[in-house]
């Protein structure tokens, strides 16, 4: 039941944020072709996906597979209802330099599953290296999934790719909050690409390259200016209700991003939890 | 118009005076200064447009020209990937109103062209959404016998051309000094000259997001005192 299309999204050209006009310092680290998808490239050490496969049984979502990978384990947690609420828990201290933390995600015909990180995760100073933290997800027809990442912190002289990959069937759904912080507390933070793909029905719903590697770019007046962090919540496969706002931003396709940005990660909380819960998330 | 204008289709749509509604649009520069944005940092604004918007929509005009070629000629995988890269529903509104001015400039110089011809798969390919600029250009670039690098230079000077004549419209000054700030981006308009020109399918578009112009976007979609209706 598990498609095998990850073919990565086409990264773009990394924009050196240098003053002075043509190309960039081919010394640089990370210049040139931009962080290589998938496991294994762009020197990432070889690792094993976490898995979490569920399909429906009667009225309840029951696991097929909860493969520990390298560095997340699935856990189950108990509650009542007919969805499944499954935890991931670390395995062992990541995104270090060389780490390439990797998701798999399979929701079966008209299964229900609640993903839930509650730790979060921090790329730390990779002193020249480079970390990735993927998400393959699959949603069937029918599926539902709700999918909370606290917050991913890049470090100073952290340089992270953070891909997501949705591919949901006819009438799926996908709630999905996540906020991006650029530097912990007194840094500003290292490099980030953020490249987001949801398909629906096998078209393309959302691409979108979120490009924070270079302070130059980033800083730019209508990049990100002087924010450091971007929360947001996305529903995917069905437009929410409630009325237009600046923050909220209404694909062509059925779905809608809710975006925050701002200086500090404790702000972004409520309104992101206004929204999420508004868009059908769970308390 | 019988055959291909070359060198005098790139002239015409990059000239101002080209009547597709172009002078009623800031490329979001409006929405940036009431935020706060100084005057001072429109070069920077620029800057911002072409790392990101600017050039996605160069590299959609140069896939669209390439689609202009197909047999049959189908614009929806190049509206659709567009439309896809471009989350903000005011920005998608405001190169549709863009995209129907081109439309009907090259449905009156061009009606038999087989890329004007197409411009409907455009309309069909994502429900309630017309043809956006990007791809009008593409289809009319085809019609001109215009290149990948005129296709996607013409798009990108109209980005900063708009900002700039804004600009003047917003925060009036020296008229020489908006010619400066084009000139100023050169460089980095014949870089992403290039990158846009090698775009093959519409799988190829950059997808780089600028969350604050969609941000400002969706403010300006909802005030009453504007000047430029995008």
């Amino acid at each position: 039941m598990t498609r095998t299309d990850t073919a990565a999204p086409r990264l773009p050209a990394r924009e050196t944020g240098a003053p002075a006009p043509g190309p960039g310092p081919a010394g640089a680290p990370g210049t040139g072709a931009g962080p290589a998808a998938g496991s294994g490239g762009g020197g990432l050490n070889p690792a094993e996906p976490a898995v979490i496969a569920v399909r429906r049984v009667g009225a309840r979502t029951v696991p097929v597979a909860l493969e520990a990978g390298t560095f997340l384990r699935p856990r189950v947690m108990r509650r009542p209802g007919t969805a499944l609420r499954v935890a991931l828990a670390a395995v062992r201290a990541a995104l270090c330099a060389g780490d390439d933390v990797r998701l798999r995600i399979d929701v079966g015909p008209g299964a229900e599953l609640e993903l839930v990180d509650p730790n979060g995760t921090v790329a730390y100073n990779a002193r020249g290296g480079r970390a990735a933290w993927g998400a393959s997800v699959r949603l069937a027809e029918g599926a539902r999934m709700s999918w909370t990442e606290p917050s991913f912190v890049v470090s100073d002289g952290a340089d992270v790719l953070r891909e997501i990959d949705a591919d949901l069937a006819e009438g799926a759904e996908l709630l999905w909050r996540e906020a991006l912080v650029l530097g912990r507390t007194g840094e500003r933070g290292g490099a980030l690409l953020a490249t987001t793909r949801v398909r629906l029905a096998g078209r393309e719903l959302l691409a979108e390259d979120l490009d924070l590697r270079a302070p130059g770019l980033r800083g730019l007046p209508g990049v990100l200016g002087g924010a450091r962090v971007v929360g947001q919540v996305g529903l995917f496969g069905r437009a929410p209700g409630g009325s237009a706002d600046p923050d909220r931003l209404d694909l062509a396709g059925p779905g809608a991003l809710w975006r925050w940005t701002g200086e500090h990660p404790y702000r972004s909380e409520a309104p992101l939890t206004r929204v999420w819960r508004a868009w059908g998330g769970h308390a | 118009m019988e055959g291909g204008t070359g060198a005098l289709g790139a002239l015409l749509l990059a000239d101002a005076r080209l009547p597709v509604g172009g002078h009623a649009h800031s490329a979001t520069l409006e929405a940036a200064l009431e935020a706060g944005m100084p005057a001072e940092r429109i070069p920077d604004y620029i800057r911002a447009r072409l790392a990101t918007v600017a050039r996605t929509e160069a590299a959609a005009a140069v896939a669209a020209l390439r689609a202009a070629r197909g047999e049959p000629v189908d614009f929806g995988p190049v509206q659709a990937a567009l439309a896809a890269r471009t989350p903000s529903a005011p920005l998608r509104e405001a190169s549709a109103a863009l995209g129907r001015g081109l439309a009907r400039l090259a449905r009156r110089v061009a009606a038999g062209h087989p890329a004007v011809r197409a411009l409907d798969t455009a309309g069909r390919a994502v429900p309630g959404l017309r043809v956006l600029r990007p791809v009008a250009l593409g289809a009319l670039g085809a019609a001109f016998g215009m290149t990948a690098e005129q296709t996607a230079r013409a798009s990108l000077y109209d980005d900063v051309q708009t900002v700039t004549a804004a600009a003047l419209k917003l925060r009036p000054g020296d008229p020489l000094a908006a010619v400066d700030r084009l000139l100023a981006a050169a460089p980095r308009i014949e870089e992403v000259v290039r990158e846009a020109a090698a775009t093959a399918t519409p799988h190829d578009i950059p997808a780089c997001s600028a969350p604050l112009i969609d941000h400002w976007a969706g403010a300006h979609a909802h005030t009453t005192r504007r000047l430029f209706v995008a």
